[in-house]
């Protein structure tokens, strides 16, 4: 039996962040006839969209069926009323990027776009203040050389140190919403063990195989796929350019196969972002983007780019190479010390909604 | 004008038999013609092969002017074509069926098929021979005004609409104001653009500052009736006010009473009555104008209120009917409440949410309020033992039971007719209008909306059925016009329903009653009133000339001029039955005129062959056929006799309400006379036959030839 005690908040910001007037939704199931993730026993999406009118947020956040779920669009093309259920289940996915967010006051802050100046205002005085500190903020003359504008060992030790405190919030998130789940689950009976489920998972993301079977929008396997790889390669160069400049002298030369790995994965995100947004903004009568989605995007879209300018900048030595060098690293706070409180968190949630539905029966 | 010979009693009959449509391929026309000319010297035969043509026609009018034909036989297509083709006011007309019930369902140039014929072609000059022409029952000082009964919405249209037609118009309203229901109200739920909000109940002031601008519209408040007597065309009113007794006399009576909130006292199962906080729409919708203080409701400040549609509706227990209104009411009193309180969650659980008309704009209306939920469910249990009360519903949309806490439960309680007993009509049969099983007066909804059991009385609004405002004002807008119709009929002194235009009526011939009092009794529009000795005293203003109490009368001794005891016993006693050893039986079948008839039609034209051995007398109500006709039949030699009526019961097509019950009932009383004439029970049966049962009728008479055949001859055969 379910206590009713609606969130009239919940209802507004779902129905603001799908565009979609929840209440038009006659439970037909017309959605879950054509949902690979449905069962006998849980019409999903069908009864997800009812919790929703309702605001049974609880219901909602603690579901990690909303988290399987990969927006292939099949039942926003099905739905006899225009209701979008893909667009409703983005939206309670974005629901999730606010509630399991600690501090909460951050992600509140982070997603409104209000408040856009002040986030870009923020790393914008922390970083410069530190470059102020630590190296200069006047325009070099001569080589191009970045470690003298902004030198390495400060740059990674500050770096590294907000991106920790970043950890902290995703480690805060994935700790309420792990509980959440428990608290909400019917079956204590294990499937299998948490670890071997998670492995599972990470296999599945790697490849892609859910997303690989959407069939109304075949073309965000493939973005997806670029964005995830060149992200993932650029992670893993990253981890190294810091290695190097302990103990190779940098930069490296551009035939060196770390910097080869970095361009190539810089390209894999740039046509990548590049397909998505494109696609979101011819289908966007379709299929709707929100500022939470568009921020993201668009930061992780300009990061790509300014990467590859800041390299070239230092190639042909144009005098405002310092400047571009200064966007990107503001550009790397907005997508990867925001990270808990933007999109980005998705694949946090969905590893950890994935590996509890493999570890426990439902 | 009717003249018949002095000297021999004949009359000067034409026949005249059309060729076309394969009736002369079907039939020997010169055989048929020697037959029927030998035995009746006066018969003027004419054939012709397209007699609906205007030089048919022509030939016809030349012999009613030239040859002095005054009664006509049309032997070609059913009666029910070419009615305005073959019109001769002045003259007796009979049709005989030969394109439907012959040439299109019987083997051409057939021995049997020719009997057949020849036996129609009889039984028609029969008829001719003994009916006459109906001379209209006309009253003097007949009454042009309509008495309105109810004040209401239908009342006040009603009146409005009889009196821009030019008719006096008497509203006669129970209390001290027009406007009934409402008029209590501050707001509609929207029948029309715009559909996002309510409307005002503007509506009903502007009919009433319209009305008063009537000088032909009398306005009767705080007044009842003391009594209503008489018949259509002169109605005598007797109108009691708390100073006075007025009385009127008026043409027909419009009844808009209106309707009654079902009393919620009987709804145990929804804690009615445990909890001040549980309460009906009505009493919802007395708070919510702020007509009654109510201390311990403060609407604007409530979080929680809970709607439960059909309380009490759509339930065997209780209303099992659903009564139009409750569910857009409900529609609008949660907008009412929404708009006075941002913060009120509305809770509006339903069987089915039903919005008749265009209402379903407003429920989408609403559905974009985001604190407006709806669900079906099934009430499992309200608990009021806290300060707050709360609600258990079962199989809800969301998969599961669920639990609400509210502040306030309003329950949509359906609509009662008022009592129609109100009219105090001094009638034989009752003071009120006879109802169907929910107490509302009986009428067929689909075919003659209208319609009460009393001729002359037209229901209309919520006590006809349960209606919204819209359809109230289309309703009485009908009934009025049905009022008039009835006064304009009444005038002409012709049946209005459904026999239009009828100018027959039903004679008695008193001296040799016995007051059995059957036709008083039967007579299902209570035409009949009764003296202290219980001799039928008739109304035959209030007749719809069925001739039911024709065929309950076991003296013989109601008729019709042009449709008498007299009359069908000449026609059944018209033709020769074929002795045993031909192997020809004979079947009589009564064919009620109303829907059984059409449906041997339909079987004519889609071709369905049945057997030839069947004599047709049609009837105008299955309830009018009088047991001495079957006696008759038997008795003459008949095989076998099949009556055809409509379909009785619950939902009955009977066009005459208990026509074909009334058969029923009275087959015990003609099983007797089987007993008494040494008979099987077999030689009558009585079947019922919707109008769409067409492909029935071969299996119907096969089935009961097989019967026959079974117990042999009739013994009386040759007697």
């Amino acid at each position: 039996m379910i206590d009713i005690q609606p969130d009239i908040e919940f209802i507004r910001q779902t129905r603001k962040e799908s565009g979609i007037d929840l209440s038009q939704c006659m439970q037909c199931g017309a959605c879950t006839s054509v949902c690979d993730l449905a069962e006998p026993s849980l019409p999903f999406p069908r009864k997800e969209m009812i919790w929703a009118a309702w605001g049974l947020r609880d219901k909602l956040l603690t579901d990690p069926g909303i988290w399987l779920c990969h927006q292939c669009g099949d039942c926003t093309a099905t739905c006899p009323r225009g209701v979008k259920p893909g667009d409703v289940l983005s939206a309670i996915r974005k629901q999730y990027y606010r509630y399991y967010a600690r501090p909460r006051i951050l992600a509140k802050i982070i997603q409104d776009p209000h408040f856009l100046p002040l986030i870009i205002l923020l790393p914008i005085l922390i970083t410069g203040l530190i470059i102020y500190l630590t190296g200069t903020l006047s325009v070099l003359e001569g080589d191009v050389n970045y470690s003298n504008f902004f030198p390495h060992i400060p740059l990674n030790i500050s770096f590294i140190s907000f991106f920790m405190f970043g950890l902290i919030g995703i480690i805060l998130s994935i700790r309420v919403f792990w509980k959440r789940l428990h608290e909400a689950r019917i079956s204590a009976e294990r499937k299998q063990s948490i670890l071997k489920s998670f492995f599972g998972v990470l296999i599945e993301l790697l490849l892609h195989k859910k997303l690989r079977q959407c069939k109304a929008q075949k073309h965000r396997y493939y973005s997806h796929l670029l964005v995830f790889w060149g992200f993932i390669l650029l992670l893993i160069v990253t981890f190294f350019a810091i290695l190097s400049t302990l103990f190779f002298e940098y930069p490296l030369p551009f035939l060196n196969p770390i910097k080869i790995a970095g361009n190539a994965g810089g390209f894999a995100l740039v046509t990548g972002c590049t397909i998505m947004i494109v696609k979101r903004v011819s289908q966007r009568n379709n299929y709707k983007s929100s500022y939470i989605d568009w921020i993201f995007l668009i930061s992780m879209f300009l990061l790509g780019i300014t990467g590859f300018m800041v390299e070239l900048a230092r190639f042909q030595n144009w005098t405002f190479a310092y400047l571009l060098y200064f966007i990107h690293l503001i550009l790397v706070w907005m997508v990867i010390l925001y990270l808990p409180y933007t999109k980005f968190a998705h694949f946090i949630y969905r590893i950890v909604a994935l590996t509890f539905t493999n570890s426990y029966k439902s | 004008m009717i003249s018949i010979s002095m000297e021999t009693g004949q009359r000067n009959i034409g026949i005249y038999v059309c060729t076309g449509c394969g009736i002369g391929d079907t039939i020997d026309i010169e055989k048929l013609k020697n037959q029927v000319t030998a035995r009746n010297i006066s018969v003027n035969f004419k054939e012709h092969p397209f007699f609906c043509s205007k030089e048919g026609c022509e030939l016809i009018h030349r012999d009613i002017a030239t040859q002095q034909v005054d009664h006509i036989i049309i032997a070609a297509c059913s009666p029910r074509v070419n009615q305005d083709v073959f019109n001769f006011p002045d003259e007796i007309l009979e049709w005989v069926n030969f394109r439907e019930q012959l040439s299109w369902c019987m083997k051409a140039k057939d021995e049997d098929t020719q009997l057949l014929a020849e036996d129609m072609i009889r039984m028609s000059i029969a008829k001719v021979n003994s009916i006459s022409s109906p001379q209209p029952y006309i009253k003097d000082n007949l009454s042009s005004g309509i008495l309105v009964v109810g004040g209401g919405i239908s009342g006040l249209t009603s009146a409005l609409e009889a009196a821009k037609a030019g008719y006096t118009v008497y509203l006669v309203e129970k209390e001290n104001k027009l406007g009934g229901w409402a008029s209590k109200w501050k707001y509609l739920f929207p029948e029309e653009l715009p559909f996002d909000k309510p409307k005002l109940t503007e509506i009903i002031d502007e009919k009433i500052r319209k009305l008063e601008k009537y000088k032909n519209i009398h306005i009767f408040l705080e007044s009842t009736l003391e009594s209503v007597s008489g018949e259509p065309g002169q109605f005598t009113i007797s109108i009691r006010n708390k100073q006075s007794n007025k009385q009127i006399v008026t043409g027909a009576i419009i009844l808009a009473a209106g309707w009654k909130p079902y009393d919620a006292s009987k709804l145990e199962e929804y804690s009615f009555g445990q909890s001040g906080k549980i309460m009906t729409q009505i009493e919802f919708e007395e708070i919510l104008n702020e007509e009654k203080n109510n201390v311990e409701i403060d609407l604007k400040k409530i979080n929680n209120i809970v709607f439960i549609q059909c309380a009490g509706s759509r339930d065997e227990k209780h209303l099992p009917y659903c009564s139009n209104t409750c569910c857009p009411t409900t529609l609008k009193q949660a907008w009412q409440l929404r708009h006075m309180n941002k913060d009120a969650n509305v809770y509006i659980i339903y069987k089915d949410l039903r919005t008749p008309g265009k209402t379903e704009f407003f429920y989408q209306e609403l559905q974009k309020d985001e604190q407006i939920f709806f669900t079906k469910g099934d009430l499992r249990q309200i608990d009021t033992s806290d300060k707050n009360l709360s609600i258990i519903v079962d199989n809800t949309l969301l998969g599961e039971s669920i639990k609400i806490n509210t502040d306030l439960i309003v329950l949509a309680t359906g609509m009662t007719p008022s009592d129609s007993s109100e009219l105090n009509l001094t009638y034989r049969q009752g003071k009120g209008l006879p109802d169907l099983k929910y107490g509302f007066p009986d009428s067929h909804f689909i075919c003659f909306p209208y319609e009460t059991r009393r001729t002359g009385i037209y229901s209309a609004g919520c006590i006809r059925a349960p209606q919204t405002i819209q359809m109230c004002i289309e309703d009485s807008t009908g009934a009025a016009l049905k009022a008039i119709q009835c006064i304009e009929s009444t005038k002409r002194g012709e049946s209005v329903h459904p026999r239009s235009g009828d100018k027959s009526y039903p004679v008695l011939y008193l001296p040799r009653c016995t007051d059995c009092k059957r036709c008083t009794e039967e007579c299902p529009f209570g035409a009949y009133d009764e003296n202290e000795k219980g001799t039928p005293l008739p109304n035959p203003a209030r007749c719809r000339r069925c001739g039911i109490c024709m065929g309950s009368c076991p003296e013989r001794i109601i008729s019709f001029e042009d449709y008498s005891i007299h009359s069908v016993s000449s026609m059944i006693k018209a033709l020769n039955i074929p002795d045993v050893f031909e192997e020809k039986p004979r079947i009589l079948v009564f064919l009620c005129e109303n829907d059984a008839y059409p449906a041997f039609d339909m079987a004519g034209l889609k071709r369905l062959g049945y057997s030839p051995f069947i004599r047709i007398i049609p009837v105008r109500c299955i309830g009018s056929v009088n047991q001495v006709w079957l006696s008759d039949a038997l008795s003459h030699g008949y095989d076998g006799i099949l009556q055809i009526g409509c379909k009785p019961g619950e939902d009955y097509q009977c066009h005459f309400i208990t026509g074909s019950e009334l058969t029923k009932t009275r087959g015990e009383n003609i099983q007797e006379t089987l007993r008494t004439m040494m008979l099987e029970p077999e030689r009558i049966r009585t079947e019922f036959l919707e109008i769409t049962e067409y492909e029935r009728i071969p299996d119907i008479i096969n089935d009961y030839l097989q019967t026959i055949e079974k117990i042999g001859p009739n013994p009386f055969k040759g007697m």
